[in-house]
């Protein structure tokens, strides 16, 4: 199975998913505990995400080299709680890791 | 009653709910479509994600989860976990769509993603039934259209940039701009850090099953928390486009 397949396949379920209730209407009923399980997927997969990302980013790299990911991480959760605004993230992360990048010893 | 021509001062009403919306959007399309023509997989293959999965995290998970070579069946696993709310946005829109034209239904479900949901759902609350139809179909299309241009913007921009710029860790950055703001809730927080803890520690799990374990376990971590203990308000300044998910 190729990356082709891979995106076709997730397309075709979710599409079953927004189709499913408009078919089985009235036919199935939830269980509450899944709408709050619904609510914690999306934090629960970026955090999943984020945490591998790093690492990928970290990994091979002694401690001064990691410097540049690990202060740009760090920048980046200071102005979230800062700023309260998500794209602060990106705003203040890619210039650490880059300024962080420049001064380190190559 | 689906009528389009008698009911476009609706189908504009729609788009102009949609239009603040965008601006939470359009970057994140923009992120997905940089990461995309970063990654291994073809940059025509993640900007398909667009049209084809049509919800921002789930696209994220795929193509990171592909680019790190994870087993394809983890993949959509992983994909269709996240998208799983979508049932719910369907259940909830099913009974306002009982009785419209098959074509209609299978068109609105489509374009029922996070943002068209809300715009929707409170066209179906302020308006009729009929006028709401127009409401929610011009919202979801421009939303539609948005994403994939901004996808495809991304994408463009992304292939042609130098290395040295490390836009490949956009993406973490992204992540944990949204995670961050969601650690006031107890629930989710505790989600955030389970979830977190064990995609670390199962860094060298074979074909990247420690992500799809991370998430399972961040979400069974998050429901140990009783549904009605303290939440913190939000922060003042906290954006509330985050539905685009």
């Amino acid at each position: 199975m190729n990356a082709w397949i891979v995106i076709l396949a997730a397309g075709l379920g979710s599409y079953l998913f927004r189709l499913s209730m408009i078919i089985l209407t009235g036919r199935i009923t939830m269980p509450p505990y899944f709408e709050r399980a619904s609510g914690l997927v999306g934090p629960a997969a970026f955090a999943a995400l984020a945490a591998t990302g790093v690492a990928a980013a970290c990994r091979g790299l002694d401690l001064t080299q990691a410097a540049a990911p690990l202060a740009a991480v760090a920048a980046a959760v200071i102005a979230v709680l800062r700023t309260g605004s998500s794209q602060a993230a990106i705003l203040a992360g890619m210039p650490a890791f880059w300024i962080t990048t420049v001064l380190l010893p190559s | 009653m689906i009528s389009l021509r008698a009911d476009r001062r609706d189908v504009a009403a729609g788009a102009r709910a949609m239009a603040p919306w965008l601006a939470g959007v359009v970057p994140f399309g923009l992120v997905i479509g940089v990461s995309a023509a970063q990654a291994t997989v073809p940059t025509l293959a993640g900007w398909l994600t667009g049209p084809l999965i049509y919800a921002g995290s789930a696209q994220v998970a795929t193509i990171g989860m592909l680019d790190a070579r994870a087993a394809p069946v983890v993949v959509v696993a992983a994909a269709l976990i996240i998208n799983i709310r979508l049932i719910f946005y369907s259940a909830t829109m099913a009974r306002h769509w009982r009785g419209t034209p098959w074509w209609w239904r299978l068109v609105a479900a489509y374009l029922l993603i996070d943002p068209s949901f809300a715009v929707g759902l409170d066209g179906y609350r302020r308006l009729g039934r009929d006028r709401a139809h127009a409401y929610y179909l011009g919202g979801a299309v421009l939303l539609w259209v948005s994403w994939l241009a901004a996808i495809g913007a991304g994408a463009t921009a992304g292939a042609g940039l130098p290395t040295w710029l490390h836009l490949e860790f956009v993406l973490p950055l992204f992540l944990i701009g949204e995670a961050v703001p969601k650690l006031a809730n107890p629930a989710q927080r505790r989600a955030i850090f389970a979830a977190a803890t064990v995609a670390l520690l199962a860094l060298s799990a074979p074909l990247q099953l420690g992500i799809a374990l991370a998430i399972a376990v961040g979400i069974t971590a998050g429901l140990t928390v009783r549904p009605d203990a303290p939440v913190h308000p939000p922060h003042p300044l906290q954006r509330t486009t985050e539905v685009r998910r």
